[in-house]
């Protein structure tokens, strides 16, 4: 192990970390979304993510559909489910206040894991598709095509997200409830709906990401949870609230868990995350970008 | 009125003394070592004490901290690695106020930190933070903490249950009437005006950080005299066991169970929650978790601030309601 990489390798270490961070900043997005409009920590959000990628794993084993096309039924059907979680539980919960929604978040993802231990079982699995293993080189850059796909669906779900946001009226309304709540309300926006459609989203991201995950790595119900505190860090580091600052976020942190689990050891990675994360939080609490990113 | 006022706060000091003197007399009826009931009042005591403790600066001061696992942690390996060197021995009563002790030291440099800096969620998020960094220090502590297989106690030294049920019980007690004390003082006045207005507050005079270190170091020491004892009962102190994210998650959701911010809430939602998940692990022992889950679920939905809550709350209701149905009842059978 040397201390100081050679240049091909330190591009390797940055495009694997790259790759890494951008799962992190997908499920960071819609966790993002979720905290800002309506001050939950949706800290369910990484098993949502394994629970998308056990559908994706029936999907593969039963009807052999191949996961990329499977992100055209996983999107519907976790924006639904996303709908019903927000009326069927959170409208009600968020009044309560924040630690009542952090527990509700927390009795889900219980549930949850436990329901996927109880159908699918303890065992790790893994998605197996014809690119699996395949993989190409640039110079003496070995590039994966899975996480090369990854990369590039992540990318384009941060796009319509960020343009949802921008170009439409719901769009608008969902920045102006997150900004101030009760000046939305007065200017007519009804924050309960508003809210819910922020939820759908957050959890169709948290079905990306899952889709994301199963193509790159095995996965077991208790996995799920690392990925929600990974999501953290990463809006910790982009700031609360805006979806580029996730996503880079997310590649900030993949890259910082690569470089250091090459010069130091795979074993303290997780711990110079938390070190950085809580040193972020001391010094610059509105994220690395701070003011330069678009408040989203 | 007067007098009927302190009839009740008498009553109330009366039932606790019979709750108490029934806890300490336990044993002697129930064969400690085989009762199902004494493993269960002895765990149901750890997770009292550790709710009080998160209580006390979460929900009467306002800074809910999900790094309570790192005090237990360190109390149970700072047990461990004394006793290994030969410093302490077994139930030794330093070995508790070290890790005790190790505990509240933690705590306070990590609140000078943090509680001055951070904020509501991100202070959270900050305390979740020390919790895995300390995980990750111990599995990578190489031969001082033994890494991921942790350290292995010599389990010869175990003497009887009775010794576990009756210090927890002490233990708890005492984080009781620490708590009591402090609540009933000028400093639990204060950090509730700190949970209600934190600015008000320090305009009003209150050393904010102060009271803030103070009370999440309180909470941190029990939490540390709780993981001493975990670690003489296991004897095995490792990152997965004690440094498990389950030391803060339980006891926080007991607490909210019950009621944050109130005294008894922590006390009724650690007997729920510890009789529902024991319940559901007897009777149905494959899918308990998922029973688990759904019950918080349905709790939050429902009582979303509480037992305690909603009992004061809605005490006039649902005795109207009880009176309601007897009425229909009766008119019906008329």
């Amino acid at each position: 192990m040397s201390y100081f990489p050679s240049l091909a390798v330190f591009f390797q270490i940055i495009i694997n970390g790259t790759f890494l961070g951008t799962m992190y900043g997908v499920a960071a997005i819609g966790l993002s979304l979720i905290f800002g409009c309506m001050q939950v920590l949706f800290i369910a959000q990484g098993t949502m993510m394994i629970l998308a990628a056990y559908s994706v794993f029936w999907l593969v084993y039963f009807m052999s559909i191949d996961p990329l096309i499977s992100i055209l039924i996983i999107i519907p059907v976790f924006l639904v489910l996303g709908w019903i979680m927000y009326k069927g539980m959170f409208q009600r919960v968020s009044q309560a206040g924040p630690s009542s929604t952090l527990l509700l978040a927390f009795g889900l993802m219980v549930f949850m894991e436990s329901m996927m231990l109880f159908i699918w079982s303890p065992n790790i699995r893994s998605v197996k598709t014809s690119y699996s293993t395949s993989a190409f080189q640039i110079g003496d850059i070995t590039i994966s095509v899975s996480r090369l796909i990854v990369t590039v669906v992540a990318g384009i779900a941060t796009c319509l997200v960020y343009l949802f946001l921008k170009k439409t009226m719901t769009g608008k309304a969902i920045r102006g409830v997150s900004e101030d709540r009760v000046t939305g309300m007065l200017l007519g926006i009804n924050p309960n709906r508003v809210s819910a459609i922020t939820f759908a989203i957050g959890i169709a991201m948290a079905g990306v990401a899952g889709v994301a995950t199963c193509l790159i790595y095995p996965f077991d119900p208790y996995f799920g949870f690392l990925f929600s505190l990974k999501a953290l860090i990463a809006i910790a580091f982009g700031g609360l609230g805006s979806v580029g600052g996730a996503l880079l976020g997310g590649i900030i942190l993949g890259i910082l868990e690569s470089l250091s689990s090459y010069t130091i050891s795979p074993g303290w990675a997780d711990a110079i995350a938390y070190a950085a994360f809580i040193l972020v939080l001391i010094f610059r609490p509105q994220g690395l970008l701070g003011k330069a990113a678009d408040k989203v | 009125m007067l007098r009927l006022n302190q009839m009740k706060v008498h009553t109330k000091y009366i039932a606790g003394l019979i709750v108490v003197i029934f806890f300490v007399l336990c044993p002697l009826f129930l064969n400690s070592e085989r009762s199902y009931f004494i493993y269960f009042l002895y765990t149901t005591f750890i997770y009292i004490t550790i709710a009080q403790g998160w209580n006390l600066i979460a929900g009467y001061t306002g800074q809910v901290s999900l790094g309570q696992h790192a005090f237990f942690g360190l109390g149970a390996y700072i047990t461990a690695i004394t006793w290994r060197a030969g410093l302490t021995g077994y139930f030794d009563p330093l070995a508790f106020l070290l890790s005790g002790t190790g505990a509240l030291l933690l705590a306070a440099i990590v609140g000078v930190v943090l509680l001055s800096k951070l904020r509501d969620d991100y202070f959270s998020l900050g305390t979740l933070g020390i919790g895995e960094i300390l995980r990750v220090a111990a599995l990578n502590g190489g031969s001082f903490t033994e890494g991921a297989a942790g350290i292995s106690l010599n389990s010869t030294a175990y003497k009887s249950m009775n010794h576990y049920y009756y210090t927890a019980l002490f233990i708890m007690l005492f984080t009781l009437v620490v708590i009591v004390l402090l609540i009933r003082s000028r400093v639990g006045l204060a950090l509730i005006a700190i949970r209600e207005d934190e600015t008000a507050a320090s305009a009003n005079g209150i050393p904010v950080l102060r009271y803030k270190i103070l009370a999440f170091s309180i909470g941190a020491f029990v939490t540390g005299l709780c993981g001493s004892l975990n670690a003489y009962y296991i004897f095995h102190v490792h990152p997965p066991g004690v440094l498990s994210l389950n030391w803060v998650v339980i006891p926080v959701l007991m607490c909210i169970l019950g009621g944050a911010g109130t005294f008894m809430g922590p006390i009724l939602g650690a007997f729920v929650l510890s009789i529902a998940f024991e319940l559901t692990s007897i009777w149905m022992p494959e899918i308990h978790p998922i029973f688990s889950g759904a019950f918080i679920v349905l709790v939050t939905l429902f009582m979303p601030s509480g037992i305690m809550y909603y009992i004061t709350n809605h005490k006039s209701m649902i005795m109207r309601r009880l009176r309601l149905t007897v009425f229909k009842w009766m008119n019906q059978k008329a």
